[in-house]
C-alpha cells in the first residue's frame, strides 16, 4: 500500500508542481483568462498518456526500453526549455502589472497562448507515459487485490491536494516577493527536470557516464522513504546523481538564475518608476516605460 | 529569449512532436521467442530475494513478468555481462504489482538484478541467453559488442607488447653478453609475442623493418637491424663471419630501444572493428606467404612458432568479434569456428614440449596439408570485416 502510494505521490508531484506554480503566476499577473489554455494542455497530455499506456499494456505491441527512456528524457529536456521561456516571459510582463498595458502585450504575443498549452502538456506529459504504465499495472493487479491501485490513486490524489494547497499558499505571498520566490523555485524545479531527463537518456545508453556518480547519499536518503519521495517529486533530487546530471544542473541553474534576477530587478525598477510618476504627476498609465532599458537597476 | 515567440513556438512544438516519434521504437508484446519452449520468464522480487523461473533463454525477444511480492518498491534490470550497461529495466513496481519487461537480446552472458528499495547494486544473478534460430539485430547491441571487441583486442595487444618487451630485454642481455645458448633458447618464444600482434606493429611503419626485416628483403644501402640479423648470428650458416662483441652490443641495444618505442606507442592505441577484421586476415596472409614457405626463419627454422603466433593473433581478433559475427552472419561464424579448429588440430601434431618441430623436419606433404588448411581458413576470414562493419 505505502509503496504504491509513494510512487503515485512522487509521479503526481512531478507532474503537478510546475503546473501549480504556473497557475499562480497567471492568476497573480492578472492573466486568469489564460488558465483554460493551461488546462487544455494538461487534459491533452493526460488523455494521450492514459490511452498510449493502455495501448502498450493491453495492445499487441510494447515499447522498447530504450524508446520509453528516450521519450521521457527528451520530453523532459524540451519541457525545461519551455518552462524557462515561461519564467522569462512572466518576468518581462510582470513589469506591466497594475497597468493597462499587459493586455496589449499579451495580445501582441499570440504565441504565448500556444506556449501555455505546450508548457502544461509537457509538464504533465513528460512523465505521463511512465505514470500511465504504472497505473495500468496497478489496475491489472486488481484481479488479485485492489490495494495497489488504491495506493497509487491515493498517492496521486494527495499530490493534487498538496498542489492545490501550494497554489493557495503561493497566492498569499505578497506581490513584492511573489515573482522572485516563484521564479527561483521554478528554475530550481526545471534544473531538476533537466537532470532527470539526462538520467533517462543515460539509462537508454544515448548519453554516457551512467555509472560515474558525483555523489551517492541513498543510504541517508532512501529513494523509497517519504522524504526521498518528496525531494524527488519536487526538485527531482536523485540520491545517486551522476556527474553529467550534476554538471547539467549547475550549468543550467546558475546562468538562468543570474539572468532572471537581473531582468527581474530591472522590471521592478521600471515598475516603481512608473508607479511613482503616476502617483506624483497622475499621468495616463500607458506612458509607463516598457523598454527594459528605461531605468537603471535599483541596487 | 526568443525574439519572435510565434516562430520559437512552432519550432519547439514541432520538436516536441517529432522527438518522441523519431525515437519511438516498437517491439512485439509478449510474443514468445521463436524456438523458445517457455514463454515469458516470471520474476518474483521480494525484499530479500530475486527469483526467476528460468536463468537461460533463447535469443530474440525476451519477456520478463516481474512481480513484486515484497513490501518495498522494486525495480528489475537486465544488465550486460559487465554489470554496467543496462539492456532493459522496469521501474516503479509497487508492492503487489506486476510489470512487464520486453527486451531484444542476442546470445551471451547477462546479469539480472532486482532492486528492492530502488537503491544499490540490487540482488544480482547470472543469466544466459543461448543462440536460437532467430537473430536479434539491434544496432545499439551491435555497437556495444563492437566496442567490447576492440577494447578486448587493445588489451590483448598491450599485454603481448609488455611480454615482448620483457622477453626482448632478457634475450638482448643474453645475446650481448655472449650467452648464445640462452639467446637461442629464448629466440622463438619471445618472437611469438611479436608475431601475434604483427599487423598492429606494422601499422607503425618505421618499426617493422627495423625490427623484423629479413636479409632477403634488404634493399641496397639499407642498414640491416633487428631479430633476423641476430638469428643469422645465433644460427650461423656455413661460411658466416660472426659479429664482434661490439656489434652484438649495438644490435641488442637497437632491438630493445625499438621494442620500447613499440611498447610506448601501444599504450595509447585505439582500434576500430575493421582493423581487427583486416588484421586477422593479414596474419593469415603472413602465414600463407612467409611461414608456409619456411622463409621467415631461414636459419633457425622456428617457423612453426611464428605460424602458431600468427594464428593465435588472428583467432583472438576473430573471437573478440565473434558475438557480432554470430549476430549478423551466423553461418560465417560456424565456418570460421570449424576451420580455426581444424588448423589448430593440425598444428598440434607438431608440438614438442613447449615448442614445435623445426620446419625442416616436416615432409613436403605435411607442409602441403598445413598450407591447404591455411587457405581454407583465409577465404572465410576475408569476409570477416565486411560481416562486422556493414
Amino acid at each position: 500500500m505505502l509503496g504504491n502510494f509513494l510512487i503515485g505521490l512522487r509521479e503526481g508531484l512531478e507532474a503537478t508542481l510546475v503546473v501549480v506554480i504556473l497557475m499562480a503566476y497567471l492568476v497573480k499577473s492578472g492573466r486568469s483568462h489564460l488558465l483554460p489554455k493551461l488546462w487544455i494542455g494538461i487534459g491533452a497530455a493526460v488523455s494521450i498518456s492514459i490511452a498510449f499506456g493502455a495501448l502498450l499494456t493491453f495492445g499487441p505491441r510494447g515499447l522498447t526500453f530504450e524508446a520509453q527512456e528516450a521519450i521521457g528524457g527528451s520530453l523532459s529536456i524540451v519541457a525545461v526549455g519551455m518552462v524557462t521561456w515561461m519564467v522569462f516571459w512572466m518576468a518581462r510582463t510582470a513589469r506591466t502589472l497594475g497597468t493597462e498595458l499587459h493586455g496589449k502585450i499579451d495580445a501582441a504575443a499570440t504565441g504565448a497562448a500556444w506556449g501555455i498549452i505546450l508548457v502544461g502538456a509537457l509538464s504533465v506529459g513528460r512523465e505521463g507515459l511512465e505514470t500511465a504504465l504504472f497505473l495500468w499495472a496497478a489496475a491489472q493487479a486488481t484481479g488479485e487485490s485492489t490495494v495497489p491501485l488504491l495506493g497509487a490513486v491515493l498517492g496521486l490524489a494527495v499530490a493534487v491536494l498538496l498542489g492545490y494547497l501550494l497554489h493557495r499558499g503561493v497566492l498569499k505571498i505578497n506581490l513584492g516577493k511573489f515573482f522572485t520566490v516563484t521564479g527561483i523555485f521554478l528554475i530550481l524545479v526545471a534544473g531538476g527536470v533537466l537532470s532527470y531527463g539526462i538520467h533517462d537518456l543515460q539509462e537508454a545508453g544515448l548519453l554516457p557516464g551512467l555509472h560515474n556518480l558525483a555523489f551517492d547519499v541513498s543510504g541517508a536518503i532512501p529513494p523509497d522513504s517519504w522524504y526521498g519521495t518528496l525531494l524527488k517529486g519536487t526538485f527531482n533530487f536523485s540520491p545517486a546523481t551522476t556527474w553529467l546530471e550534476a554538471i547539467a544542473w549547475w550549468a543550467y541553474v546558475v546562468p538562468t538564475l543570474y539572468f532572471y534576477l537581473r531582468n527581474y530587478r530591472r522590471s521592478q525598477a521600471a515598475r516603481k518608476a512608473a508607479a511613482a510618476r503616476r502617483a506624483t504627476q497622475s499621468l495616463p498609465a500607458d506612458t509607463a516605460p516598457v523598454s527594459s532599458r528605461a531605468a537603471a537597476p535599483v541596487s | 529569449m526568443p525574439a519572435s515567440p510565434r516562430r520559437a513556438f512552432s519550432s519547439l512544438a514541432a520538436l516536441a512532436v517529432v522527438a518522441p516519434l523519431a525515437l519511438t521504437a516498437c517491439t512485439d508484446n509478449a510474443k514468445p521467442a521463436a524456438g523458445a519452449t517457455d514463454g515469458p520468464i516470471s520474476v518474483s522480487s521480494t525484499d530479500k530475494e530475486c527469483t526467476l523461473s528460468a536463468v537461460t533463454a533463447k535469443s530474440g525477444h525476451l519477456t520478463f513478468d516481474v512481480k513484486n511480492d515484497g513490501q518495498q518498491v522494486t525495480e528489475f534490470y537486465l544488465l550486460a555481462e559487465d554489470g554496467l550497461r543496462i539492456v532493459g529495466e522496469v521501474e516503479n513496481i509497487g508492492p503487489g504489482l506486476s510489470r512487464k519487461l520486453v527486451v531484444t537480446a542476442p546470445e551471451g552472458k547477462y546479469l539480472t538484478a532486482c532492486k528492492p528499495g530502488m537503491q544499490g547494486e540490487g540482488i544480482r544473478a547470472a543469466f544466459t541467453v543461448e543462440a536460437s534460430g532467430t537473430t536479434a539485430s539491434v544496432d545499439s547491441d551491435t555497437k556495444a559488442l563492437l566496442d567490447t571487441a576492440t577494447k578486448q583486442y587493445v588489451s590483448y595487444v598491450k599485454d603481448q607488447t609488455e611480454q615482448l618487451l620483457t622477453g626482448t630485454k632478457a634475450f638482448a642481455a643474453a645475446y650481448a653478453s655472449g650467452d648464445a645458448a640462452k639467446a637461442r633458447s629464448l629466440y622463438a618464444s619471445v618472437r611469438m609475442h611479436w608475431e601475434r600482434i604483427e599487423p598492429v606493429a606494422e601499422s607503425f611503419g618505421d618499426l617493422d623493418p627495423s625490427l623484423d626485416l629479413r636479409e632477403a628483403d634488404l634493399e641496397k644501402g639499407q642498414q640491416w637491424t633487428g631479430w633476423h640479423k641476430a638469428e643469422k648470428d645465433l644460427f650461423p650458416p656455413k661460411g658466416y663471419t660472426a659479429l664482434t662483441a661490439a656489434e652484438r652490443q649495438k644490435l641488442s641495444q637497437k632491438l630493445v630501444a625499438d621494442t620500447q618505442t613499440l611498447f610506448e606507442r601501444t599504450r595509447t592505441l585505439t582500434l576500430t572493428p575493421d582493423k581487427l577484421g583486416n588484421g586477422a586476415k593479414e596474419l593469415l596472409d603472413e602465414v600463407a606467404t612467409g611461414k608456409v614457405t619456411g622463409e621467415e626463419e631461414i636459419w633457425s627454422h622456428t617457423d612453426l612458432w611464428d605460424f602458431q603466433a600468427n594464428v593465435d593473433g588472428a583467432r583472438i581478433a576473430y573471437q573478440n568479434l565473434r558475438p557480432v559475427v554470430a549476430l549478423k552472419k551466423p553461418e560465417l561464424a560456424k565456418t570460421l569456428d570449424q576451420r580455426f579448429a581444424a588448423l589448430q588440430t593440425e598444428l598440434d601434431k607438431y608440438k614438442v614440449g613447449d615448442g614445435f618441430k623445426y620446419y625442416i623436419e616436416l615432409t613436403p606433404d605435411q607442409v602441403k596439408q598445413l598450407a591447404a588448411l591455411v587457405d581454407a581458413l583465409g577465404e572465410p576470414l576475408g569476409q570477416l570485416t565486411a560481416a562486422v562493419v556493414l
